[in-house]
This record gives structure tokens, C-alpha cells and sequence, in this order.
């Protein structure tokens, strides 16, 4: 009996001794990690990312993250410096589309798709997984969101208190014009100041429905012109929208970030923009205070998708894009302890946990499936708003070149003012094209 | 000068110890990157390993032919060269003025003066673009203002057509005056503008006036915008006042530097004699400082046709481009979205050509003026 | 000149519609001034959503908690020193450099002087947008990557065209007897750059200094580049943590650029007296 115990205790200390040892032996190779974090203190969520990060760090002692942390241009003019210099960090953070085009065309990044393996991906949509929707036709990253650039938030209570629905086709948004505009209503609100916002949320919608995306790609392929009918109709459209005073001119001179308050305050009855703009509503931890009340967001406000335009070819569809995500560098040795530690940071960001962090925080709606977390009203509307318009089209800015769509923006605000007509500006997109194309050669 | 003539021993090493190290740092930060802008301007590199990675050659002259046959590289090129002219005509005559005030203390407080005139170099641009957004947003106190103006006029409008219909009533006949008044952008608004404009008027309550003269207003009456911003002719006129209020201050602060330099007694038996302040300025100090004027004129126009932040963040280069500057330009092309090195690279040099040919011309005209200097 | 002189009453009129124009253009652009700097502190007060609905008004219930946040989210505690340390470092570097050269270039004869001296000049023009790719792969290849002298090294290369042509047209003015009396008197070219030279030049380091501060104060676009660890990166980096164009925390971004705003403006307002002083001190001597 007491030759068994010391026995055991015998065999006790030699596998505490050798845990412990293994534990030195770990801890001698830890593997440094250099990351490049894309990250905006004054967003909401700010604090949880921090501690995402940390969280990771403590619980992986065999991982060292150096981490930069960068924010909007300097992290892109940052990442192109890495790639020239052929110093790319670890991990870091990626757009599916031409802002990130070196990466994706250069294959600097690992094909995710082989490193994290179908059994994994099978967890996230189809529209995240498919390679086709990034630059290079390869999963360079993985897409934390696919985002629908195209939402009308409407007002709900305010329309009912008007003697109106929740518009559903053209004809009836044009109907409500006038009287919402005698009590100071705008029918539609579309700040469109910057440019980019009439393009990107409204119009790559209408030419989806209008035209159509295999329309875009003809166009790109050289097979049609954008001064064909179909595109000329879909800037007619919006042309349309002005004239009709569905939305004002003026609002041409509204910044981008003037009109989530606008709306807010009653003074729009609809709000075309992405749907990241749904965050904007949530409440702010610091003050406690929110732009619209939790309850109200609940019961005054939905989300529908931009009402049916006569002579529409491809009914309810929605713009959408995949958005960014995270990559590992292309140079890291298959089978290095830096692959494996960089893919399992790379899995613990794509985790269920940090996912519902993200989609808490209203930064994203995840492609991760079945992510849960408790969200305010207006942000829990957004998955709703997937599921019931699973439809989507291009977003024209991530099919062509800005030489192309800075031609196209700056059009849009010309027909907005009134100051030009749809044909001239197709016949200049279509020049900007032409160019960009013989220069591209 | 004697600046040509060969140099031994002790001058020259002395040359050599003092030029090398100022030299040796611009060529490492200046030098070798203009070296490396002008071969990738010229060259096929598209992002990617630079050295030892993927190959890249020379790809001829395409970028700068690209440039040049951009109708928005030749706007962008013009609202530089305005930006130019404001700031040699503008910056550096109000600058001289100013700085002459502050030195002969022609105004009460100089020193308050000099301070407050230099202090815009030190706001942030970020918070001077987004004052500006606000200030000339429609919806914003400029908006506030004119709008109520017009819905004064307008609603006067309607009381004069009230009165002359014997008093407001829903009727076809006030229907119409209404539409007349509100032209062709208010009767766009409806299918059937008479019937609905009538239904809509049936829909206020009897006896209220002031809710109809209210509703009208919101719907007919003109709205303000800042369209002024988007004419090309006139979109740059604000952003050049913003330029001058900006910068006008340091040329203030160089010139009095060099004002300083005037013997004061100089200027006492002027005075004795007779002279005015303004003769004084232009006899005495205006010579005295031509040296520093053309220095302030490179400088000016170096300034001016690099210049990126101030009007990024004011205009974004907008509305439809009509604000664009060559910086902005280069942006929007090869920066925004896909990174275009040869191109980024084939504009800045544009850039540098054609600052250098301003500043040729101004070494040319202060030959042709100069002489008094020396 | 004589002949110039208008007569009485007539002058003087004209002397104060003259003074008036120039009071009411000094009066506009110190309300634009003082507007902006106004609005931006008022509006660090407002939470974003009060901002939101109120971009113009006074702050409702003012809060301090933007300043809180901005602060350590922003990590200026351990930028500031390094702002400090970047901008005069650099700036003095510039006005030593330059004033080096600007001598020889100006005083010392040699055929070298043209192409050199007109390399500088061709410096001033480049945008900073086609310097930052070579410069990451020069500073790698010299291992000064995530230093502070890489950055101290660039601000100065930056400075220096601008400083060395200032500085040459400056000393080109100053009489050559000078420097060839003092040579007579068996000084060498260091103690005549010391005892001659430095203290006329004053003036134009005033000038240069004054051109630098500011700018390296806020510049952000290189640093960068050059810098990847927190406690290497100046104010600018912090403060560009909060410009964002979507779903902005404008209560934050305002209290940060206030912080970023505040050191240059005390230091202007603390010491504008000695930069004028610093000026005249020139001017006694020259």
C-alpha cells in the first residue's frame, strides 16, 4: 500500500516535472507575431476590440502580437509600403476589392480557403466563401461581412401619421411628395455631398435592377458601352428621383455625415444608405443617450429594400459587397510554428465569441452563421433585411477602376443638380473607360 | 559672386565639412526618391516586392500621355496656377502690408495684430474643413437664414394673390395662381398638378390660414443651396479666400523679420524730410526687401502647387471635381482606389516641372526689376 | 520722391481709407480665426449626438468625458514627448544644417556650388505622396526602421531645401568684407561661422524655425511610414485615430484635435514676444 502511494507519488512529480518542463520548453520558442490591426478609436466598439485583442494574448502566452494599429489612409498607404519593401506583417487586414489590389493580384496573402479548409468554412455563408467575389478569384481573406449598401430606413410612424404606408413602388414614393413637403417632410433623404453615396447606395441598385450586373460586365468585357439604353435608363432613373422631388437638390450639398441626425430629428421620412449606417442609431455607452430611442426603433422604424422602378428587368434586387477581412501572409513557411500561430489567431478573430462581439457592437453583421448576440432593435432588423432580399447585385465602385466611378459620381451629383443630362454623362463614363482601358494595356 | 573659381587646401575642406552634411542627408531623403520617382514614371511596377520580387521595366511614356489628354488634369492644373495667383498676388502684397503696419505701429496693438493674423497656421486643417461643411451646408446657418427670406417673399407672393381673388378659397382658379407662382420645379411634384394641388388644400382645416400659407411655403417656396459651390467659374473663389485668410499670416511674420533688418534711422529722416507712410513703404522698405519678396514668391509657389490637405478636407475636390488641384487629382487617380505608381509618380513630376517653370519666371522678372539689391 | 508727395488733406484721406480697408480685412480674418478655434473647443463639450442635432449652438450639457476618453484612447501621454522631441530636433537640426551650407554655399567660393545648391532648390517642390514608398525601402535597408532617428533624419531632409536656400540668400547679403577682415585676422572658417556668421542669421532662423515648428508639428503622412511602434509616433498619428468619414465619435475627434491644437498655441502665444525679439536681436547687429 505504501510502496503504491510513493509509486504515485513517484509518477506524480515526474509528470508535474515534465509538464513543467514541456511548459519551459514552450515558452522558450515563443513565436512572435507581427500583426497590422485596421482600427478607429472613435468607433463604437473601440473598447471590445482592445480587449479582443488582449483577451487573445492571455489566453495564447505562447504568442507574442507586435501590433500596429492604423486607421483609413495611413493603414492603406502603410500596407502598400510593407508590400514594395516585401515586408508584409503576419496577419493583417484586407479589402476584398482594388484597395487591396496588390495583395490580392500579387498573391501575397495565403489562399484561406486550403489553410483553414472547407470543414471550417462550411460555418460561413456562401456569398463569404466564394472566391469570385474577391480581386484576385482566390480566398486571400475571408469576409467578416457581406454588406447590402442599399437601405431605405423609413420612418414608419411618421409615414402612418401622414396617411401613408411603407412604399413599394415608385408611384407611391412619388405620390407622398407632396404633402410630406407641405409639413416640411423630405420624402427621401440622400446626402450626397461626398460623391460616392448616391453611386454606391442608391444608384448601383437601380442599375442592378435596370441593367443588370451581366450588363456590367459586358461593359467591362467591351461587349456593350455604358451609352447603351439600359444604363442610360437606370441615370434616367435617378434623374426621375430630382425632378419628382422625391429627393431635394439641395441635398447634392448635404455631407455624409450631416443626415443620419436629420433623419433622427423627423426631417426625412426615408434614408437611403448602407447598412453599417444602422450603428449610427445605437446607443452610446458613454452618455447613455441614443439618436433614436431603443423603443422607437422597434416599433416606428423599418428597413426596406428601394421600391420597384417601372421597367425594372431584374425585380428587388439589392446591391451588396463582401466586406474586409483578415489574411496571412503569402511568405510565412508551410507548417512554421508562425503559420500555425497565425492561423489560429486568424480562427480565434473568426470565432463565434469575437464574431457576436462585433455584431453587439453594431459593426457588422457577420457571415459566420448563426451568430448571436443582443443587439439594439434597429441593427437586429439588418440580418431580417438579408434573409428577405437574398437577391443582391454589384456595387458599381468594386467593378470598376476610380478613373471609371470618380467620372460616374461626380455625373450623378451634375443630374441631381439638374445641370446635365443621363446621355452626356454615359458618354463621359464611357470616355473615362475607354481611356483608362487604353491605358491600362 | 566668385562662386566659380577652384578652391584648395583649408577652404575647401572647410567647403566640403560644412556642405556634406546637409547634402548627404537631402540625398538620402530627397534625392534618392526623386531618382526612383522619375524611373517609375516611366516604368510598368504595380504594386508588390520592389526589389527581388516580381519584375518590372520600363513601360515608355503612356502615364504622361494619359495626363495630358485628361480634361480633369487641365482643370485640376488651372485651379492650381488661381491658387497661385492668389498667393503671389494676394498672400504676399496683404502679408507686406500688414507686416509694414505691425512694424511702423501704424495700427493700436501691433503685437495683438501680428499674433492673431499668424495664428490660422495653427488650427487644425481637419477643423477648418469641417466648419466649412457645416457653414455652407444647406441645412446649416446660411440655410437657416435665406430660406426664411424666401418663404417671406413667397408667402407674400400668395397674400398679394389672395387678395386680388377676393380672399383664399380652394378653388381651381386659386389652384392655378398657386402653380403659376411656384413654376415648373413645384408642379413637377405632382401627376395631376390642379386636381391634387386642390385635394391637398381641402385637407387643412377651415379658417387655417396660417398653416396653409406655412404648407405652401414648404413646398413651393425656394430653397437655398450653396449652388454657387458647384459653378466652375466660382467654386474656387471661396476656397481662395480660405487659402488667403490661411497662409497670409506667415508671409506677415517673414517679412517683418526682414523689416527689422531696415536701419530705423533710415527711415526717422525720411520722415524728417517728410515722407508719408506710404512713401516710406513704397521707397524705403518695398526696396529694401525685394530679396525677401522673390524668396516669399518661390516659396508661395512651391507651396501652392503641392498644397493637398487644406482643400481635401474643405471640398474633397468637389462638387463633380470642379474644385480638384493636382494633389487631389493624383489622389482620386492613383491613390483611391488601385494604387497607380506610375501614374502618382508621372503627376508629381508634372508638379515639380511646372513649379520649376514658375520659378524660373519669377528669377526672370526680379533680373529684369532687381538691381536695386546690392 | 519729392515730386511723389501728395498734398495735405487729399493724402492724408487717402492714408485713412487706407487704414480702415486694413483694419476691417485684419478685423474678417480674426474672426475667422478665432470662429473655428471657438466652435471646435465648444463642440469637445457635446457628446456626438448632441453634435449630431447641434453643430452650432452651445453645448447643452457639457461633458468632459470626450477629453477623458480621447486622451487615453488616443495614448497622448506617450506621444507628446515624442512631438516635442521630432519638431524641435528636427527644426534645430534644419537651422544648423542650412546655415552650414548656406555659408559655404554663399562664402566660400567653389565650382561645386551650382549643381549642389541648385539640387536643393529642385527639393522644395516634391509632394510628399511620391517620397514615402522610397523612403520605407531606403530606411529598411539602413535597419532604421521604427527609430526615432529615421524620423528625425527625414523631417530634417524634408526642411532642408527650403532651409538651405533661405539660409544662402541671406548670407549672399551679408557684406564679404566681413568674412575676409576676419580671415585677416586669422580666423578660421568654423570660428567665422560661430562669431560671424550665427549671430547675423538670426533673423532667417527665426524665419526657418517658424516655417518648420508648425508643420512637422502636425505632419503625420511620413512619420508613418517610418514608425510603427506606439511610443515612436508623434500627436498627428493620435489624432488620426478619430477622423473617420463613417459612424465618427465627432465628441471624441473634436477633444483630440483640441489636445493636438492646444501645445502649439500656448507655445506661440507664450513665447511670440521672443520670436520678435529673437528677430530684432538680428537686426541690432546687421
Amino acid at each position: 500500500m505504501k510502496q503504491k502511494k510513493i509509486l504515485f507519488a513517484l509518477l506524480a512529480a515526474a509528470l508535474i516535472s515534465s509538464l513543467a518542463l514541456g511548459g519551459c520548453a514552450k515558452k522558450a520558442k515563443v513565436v512572435t507575431l507581427k500583426v497590422m490591426n485596421y482600427q478607429q478609436a472613435d468607433q463604437a466598439g473601440y473598447k471590445e476590440d482592445v480587449k479582443i485583442w488582449e483577451d487573445f494574448q492571455k489566453a495564447n502566452p505562447d504568442i507574442k502580437l507586435d501590433m500596429e494599429v492604423l486607421f483609413n489612409d495611413p493603414y492603406h498607404e502603410k500596407l502598400q509600403a510593407y508590400a514594395a519593401a516585401g515586408t508584409l506583417p503576419d496577419v493583417f487586414y484586407v479589402w476584398p476589392g482594388s484597395r487591396s489590389a496588390v495583395i490580392h493580384e500579387k498573391k501575397l496573402a495565403k489562399d484561406l480557403g486550403v489553410i483553414l479548409g472547407t470543414e471550417y468554412l462550411k460555418d460561413f455563408s456562401a456569398a463569404a466563401t466564394n472566391p469570385a467575389n474577391q480581386l484576385g478569384m482566390y480566398m486571400a481573406m475571408l469576409p467578416q461581412a457581406y454588406t447590402y449598401t442599399s437601405v431605405m430606413y423609413v420612418n414608419k410612424k411618421l409615414l402612418a401619421d401622414n396617411g401613408f404606408e411603407v412604399p413599394k413602388t415608385y408611384a407611391e414614393l412619388k405620390a407622398m411628395v407632396p404633402k410630406l413637403k407641405a409639413k416640411g417632410i423630405a420624402a427621401v433623404m440622400l446626402p450626397n455631398k461626398d460623391g460616392w453615396p448616391m453611386q454606391s447606395c442608391l444608384f448601383s441598385t437601380v442599375a442592378g435592377r435596370v441593367a443588370g450586373d451581366a450588363f456590367l460586365r459586358d461593359v467591362k468585357a467591351g461587349k456593350a458601352k455604358f451609352t447603351d439604353k439600359p444604363f442610360v435608363d437606370s441615370l434616367a432613373v435617378i434623374e426621375s428621383l430630382y425632378k419628382d422631388g422625391i429627393i431635394a437638390r439641395e441635398d447634392n450639398q448635404v455631407g455624409y455625415g450631416e443626415a443620419a441626425g436629420i433623419f433622427a430629428s423627423g426631417k426625412a421620412a426615408i434614408y437611403v444608405d448602407g447598412d453599417w449606417r444602422a450603428a449610427a442609431y445605437i446607443t452610446d455607452k458613454s452618455s447613455g443617450k441614443a439618436l433614436i430611442d431603443p423603443k422607437a426603433q422597434e416599433s416606428d422604424f423599418v428597413l426596406a429594400p428601394f421600391v420597384s422602378i417601372p421597367g425594372e428587368q431584374n425585380p428587388g434586387v439589392v446591391s451588396a459587397v463582401a466586406g474586409c477581412g483578415w489574411s496571412i501572409n503569402g511568405a510565412l513557411k508551410a507548417g512554421s510554428p508562425e503559420e500555425q500561430a497565425a492561423v489560429r489567431l486568424v480562427k480565434y478573430l473568426y470565432s463565434p465569441e469575437v464574431q457576436a462581439i462585433r455584431f453587439a457592437t453594431g459593426q457588422y453583421v457577420p457571415t459566420r452563421k448563426g451568430v448571436k448576440a443582443d443587439v439594439e432593435p434597429l441593427v437586429a432588423k439588418v440580418p431580417a433585411f438579408y434573409a428577405e432580399n437574398d437577391k443582391t447585385c454589384y456595387v458599381v465602385d468594386g467593378v470598376f477602376d476610380p478613373a471609371v466611378y470618380n467620372v460616374l459620381n461626380s455625373g450623378l451629383i451634375a443630374i441631381g443638380l439638374g445641370t446635365k443630362k443621363p446621355a452626356a454623362v454615359a458618354a463621359e463614363i464611357q470616355k473615362a473607360f475607354d481611356a483608362w482601358k487604353a491605358a491600362a494595356k | 559672386m566668385s562662386s566659380a573659381r577652384q578652391i584648395h587646401g583649408e577652404e575647401g575642406r572647410a567647403y566640403w565639412a560644412m556642405v556634406l552634411p546637409a547634402f548627404l542627408v537631402y540625398l538620402l531623403v530627397i534625392g534618392f526618391p526623386i531618382v526612383l520617382s522619375v524611373v517609375l514614371s516611366v516604368s510598368d511596377y504595380s504594386g508588390g516586392k520592389m526589389f527581388g520580387g516580381e519584375s518590372w521595366g520600363f513601360a515608355g511614356f503612356g502615364q504622361y500621355a494619359r495626363i495630358a489628354s485628361d480634361p480633369f488634369f487641365w482643370n485640376a492644373l488651372k485651379n492650381n496656377l488661381y491658387i497661385v495667383l492668389v498667393s503671389v498676388f494676394g498672400q504676399l502684397p496683404l502679408g507686406f502690408v500688414f507686416a509694414y503696419l505691425v512694424y511702423r505701429k501704424l495700427v493700436a496693438r501691433p503685437g495683438f495684430w501680428q499674433g492673431i493674423l499668424y495664428l490660422p497656421n495653427i488650427i487644425s486643417i481637419i477643423v477648418v474643413g469641417l466648419l466649412w461643411q457645416t457653414i455652407f451646408s444647406p441645412r446649416g446657418p446660411i440655410g437657416a437664414v435665406m430660406n426664411a427670406a424666401y418663404r417671406r417673399e413667397f408667402q407674400d407672393a400668395l397674400a398679394a394673390l389672395f387678395a386680388s381673388r377676393g380672399g383664399f378659397a380652394p378653388t381651381e382658379e386659386i389652384a392655378r395662381g398657386i402653380l403659376e407662382l411656384a413654376g415648373p420645379a413645384g408642379r413637377a411634384l405632382f401627376s395631376d398638378p390642379v386636381a391634387e394641388l386642390r385635394e391637398l388644400l381641402l385637407s387643412y382645416p377651415a379658417g387655417g390660414m396660417p398653416e396653409v400659407l406655412d404648407g405652401l411655403a414648404n413646398l413651393f417656396a425656394r430653397k437655398w443651396s450653396p449652388e454657387f459651390l458647384t459653378r466652375p467659374d466660382v467654386a474656387m473663389l471661396p476656397v481662395l479666400f480660405v487659402i488667403l485668410w490661411m497662409y497670409t499670416g506667415m508671409y506677415l511674420i517673414l517679412f517683418l523679420a526682414n523689416m527689422q533688418k531696415i536701419d530705423p534711422q533710415v527711415i526717422e529722416s525720411a520722415r524728417i524730410d517728410g515722407a508719408r507712410d506710404g512713401q516710406v513703404m513704397r521707397y524705403i522698405v518695398l526696396p529694401a526687401l525685394s530679396g525677401t519678396i522673390v524668396n516669399s514668391a518661390i516659396l508661395a509657389i512651391s507651396g501652392s502647387l503641392s498644397s493637398f490637405a487644406l482643400i481635401y478636407s474643405m471640398t474633397g475636390g468637389g462638387p463633380s471635381r470642379v474644385t480638384e488641384i493636382l494633389s487631389i487629382y493624383m489622389y482620386n487617380n492613383a491613390f483611391l482606389g488601385r494604387p497607380n505608381f506610375p501614374l502618382a509618380n508621372a503627376i508629381s513630376l508634372v508638379i515639380v516641372a511646372i513649379s520649376l517653370g514658375l520659378i524660373a519666371a519669377t528669377k526672370a522678372v526680379e533680373k529684369r526689376l532687381g538691381g536695386k539689391e546690392e | 520722391m519729392a515730386e511723389g508727395i501728395p498734398t495735405g488733406a487729399a493724402g492724408r484721406a487717402a492714408q485713412a481709407i487706407a487704414k480702415a480697408a486694413a483694419y476691417a480685412l485684419m478685423s474678417l480674418f480674426a474672426l475667422m480665426t478665432v470662429y473655428p478655434i471657438l466652435w471646435l473647443v465648444m463642440n469637445s463639450f457635446k457628446t456626438t449626438r448632441e453634435f449630431q442635432v447641434n453643430q452650432l449652438g452651445w453645448p447643452a450639457a457639457p461633458t468632459l468625458a470626450n477629453y477623458a476618453e480621447a486622451w487615453s484612447y488616443g495614448e497622448f501621454g506617450k506621444l507628446f514627448p515624442n512631438s516635442l522631441l521630432y519638431t524641435f530636433g528636427a527644426t534645430a537640426g534644419i537651422v544648423l544644417l542650412s546655415a552650414l551650407a548656406g555659408f559655404a554655399f554663399a562664402k566660400l567660393g567653389s565650382r561645386a556650388t551650382r549643381p549642389i545648391y541648385g539640387s536643393f532648390v529642385i527639393g522644395i517642390l516634391l509632394t510628399v505622396n511620391t517620397l514615402m514608398i522610397p523612403l520605407f525601402i531606403e530606411v529598411n535597408l539602413l535597419g532604421i526602421y521604427n527609430t526615432r532617428l529615421a524620423v528625425l533624419v527625414v523631417y530634417v531632409g524634408q526642411g532642408l531645401p527650403m532651409g538651405v536656400y533661405l539660409m544662402t540668400e541671406y548670407i549672399r547679403g551679408i557684406p564679404t568684407a566681413l568674412v575676409e577682415s576676419a580671415r585677416i585676422d586669422g580666423a578660421g572658417f568654423g570660428r567665422i561661422f560661430r562669431s560671424v556668421i550665427l549671430p547675423m542669421v538670426l533673423p532667417v532662423a527665426t524665419t526657418i524655425a517658424i516655417l518648420n515648428i508648425s508643420g512637422i508639428w502636425n505632419e503625420f503622412a511620413l512619420i508613418n511610414i517610418l514608425v510603427s511602434k506606439t511610443e515612436l509616433k508623434s500627436l498627428p498619428l493620435g489624432i488620426y485615430k478619430f477622423s473617420g468619414s463613417l459612424s465618427s465619435d465627432y465628441g471624441k475627434q473634436f477633444a483630440a484635435l483640441t489636445i493636438g491644437m492646444a501645445p502649439m498655441l500656448l507655445f506661440y502665444l507664450a513665447f511670440h514676444k521672443q520670436i520678435t525679439q529673437g528677430v530684432s536681436a538680428g537686426a541690432v547687429k546687421g
